[in-house]
């Protein structure tokens, strides 16, 4: 009788606690992703790396949240329509890689309106897709992680030159979302920042002088 | 303000009847699958408590499959390393062996170690193997999905039991899941999840056990341990 190891236990596919080595390497994963134009990627040297990125998952064929989220987006790529494409992108990744090809994701984003400068939908394999989602949107939680449509309900905000990461959901109003795009925008430079305060006190006084008091904190 | 928006989300999310999204696997191959004596196909859901320093212990699933004068082995979880310290990945044979027969009576009834093992048909053994080899391939490629390879094991063994049950009930289930109904995670360390998980489940599933008296003469542990090594038969 021969007897056979169905898997090989070495120091190198082993994970040991409390140790770096454990996985989530990366804390955005390289993976090699396909875009709506059949352009081969990789998802952070390409498309995130130094940049501010706004990123959800959907697939093609959703007919519940994934219309109303693109249509979401679609506002919110107007309203920053100056900066999209230029410091500022948007990234749509589908969660059902086997069945979304780069031209159906393409169909998808015409039928949306979504073919807009700096936003680019995204496949790819179907495990690297599922490494991207836990790393991107994962809860810590079993039940809310293990629905990929629970993921599709949320934005991730990356500005990765200053490690900002801000979560919203599309499902919340546009001034909301636009707020935390905000968030993760690059600093303002010192001259900036001043003329802000300038304004900001300027705007107290006026309505101090009003009402006697600030009327909006 | 923010609480508010992410639980209506979440109401909304959990009302939508969206399809499935991972891909119902065709269930033919099993209806159509007829069991022989010549290949037989096992999976075995191991763990023992008081090894790590919080008194959890290594919970792995093990297959076992037999054909002819084969034998596949192997199992994959989280395992004790040289240092006693917790491990993910492919278990040592040293350590899945404890399992290749009962428990001893005492260290059950002490509840200190649990083993339910399984005999199932060849498509459900393919169906486990190929989720253990994903695994096998994320731990490779330090593409694990939690921080927290804990996590990562109860994902593993909640995979592992739900491939048996995807295209019949091949085992009486606990929604592992984290719900409000959820009293296993609800009252347990994460790295002590899957054992409590598998003593529910072979509370649940006691009849469908496979006793060492049940199993095939060439897969007993004797005989398996001997082949691993030869000097200890002498």
């Amino acid at each position: 009788m021969k007897r056979r190891e169905l898997f090989v236990g070495t120091t190198g596919n082993t994970c040991v606690q409390g140790t770096r080595t454990c996985g989530t390497a990366d804390l955005i994963p390289n993976v090699a992703l396909r875009t709506h134009d059949d352009v081969p990627v990789r998802f952070y040297d390409n498309l995130v790396k130094g940049k501010q990125v706004i990123i959800n998952m959907m697939y093609a064929n959703c007919e519940g949240l994934c219309p109303a989220v693109t249509s979401r987006l679609v506002e919110v790529h107007r309203a920053l329509a100056h900066r999209m494409g230029r410091d500022l992108f948007m990234y749509s990744i589908t969660l059902k890689p086997n069945e979304d090809s780069p031209a159906g994701l393409r169909a998808f984003a015409d039928m949306h309106g979504a073919l807009l400068p700096g936003w680019t939908f995204l496949t790819g394999d179907a495990f690297d897709i599922e490494t991207l989602r836990f790393a991107l949107f994962r809860h810590n939680h079993i039940k809310f992680d293990l629905d990929p449509n629970f993921h599709a309900g949320q934005l991730r905000i990356i500005n990765d030159a200053t490690n900002h990461w801000v979560d919203v959901t599309p499902l919340a109003s546009k001034a909301t979302v636009l707020q935390h795009i905000s968030w993760a925008n690059p600093p303002k430079s010192f001259e900036q920042r001043m003329q802000d305060n300038r304004d900001l006190q300027d705007e107290i006084d006026r309505e101090v002088a009003k009402y006697g008091y600030r009327k909006v904190i | 303000m923010q609480t508010k928006m992410f639980l209506s989300a979440l109401a909304l999310l959990t009302c939508l009847h969206a399809p499935a999204l991972l891909g119902a696997e065709s269930c033919e191959a099993e209806a159509s699958w007829k069991a022989s004596d010549a290949e037989r196909h096992f999976v075995v859901l191991a763990g023992r408590t008081n090894v790590f320093y919080e008194r959890s212990g290594p919970t792995y699933v093990m297959l076992i499959r037999g054909a002819g004068d084969n034998v596949d082995l192997g199992a994959f979880g989280i395992y004790a390393d040289a240092n006693g310290h917790p491990a993910f990945g492919a278990v040592p044979a040293s350590e899945y062996e404890t399992f290749l027969s009962e428990p001893a009576a005492r260290a059950q009834a002490k509840s200190s170690a649990v083993m339910l093992r399984l005999e199932v048909s060849g498509p459900q053994y393919e169906r486990v193997l190929r989720v253990l080899r994903t695994w096998e391939r994320r731990v490779a490629e330090r593409a694990l999905l939690y921080p927290d390879f804990a996590l990562d094991n109860i994902l593993l063994v909640k995979q592992t039991t739900e491939e048996l049950n995807r295209c019949r009930q091949a085992l009486v289930p606990y929604e592992l899941d984290w719900g409000l109904d959820d009293s296993i995670s609800e009252h347990n360390i994460a790295l002590r999840i899957p054992f409590e998980y598998f003593k529910e489940l072979k509370v649940r599933n006691a009849a469908r056990h496979v006793s060492d008296a049940a199993m095939p003469a060439q897969l007993r542990m004797a005989t398996l341990t001997a082949q691993r090594n030869p000097q200890a038969s002498k």
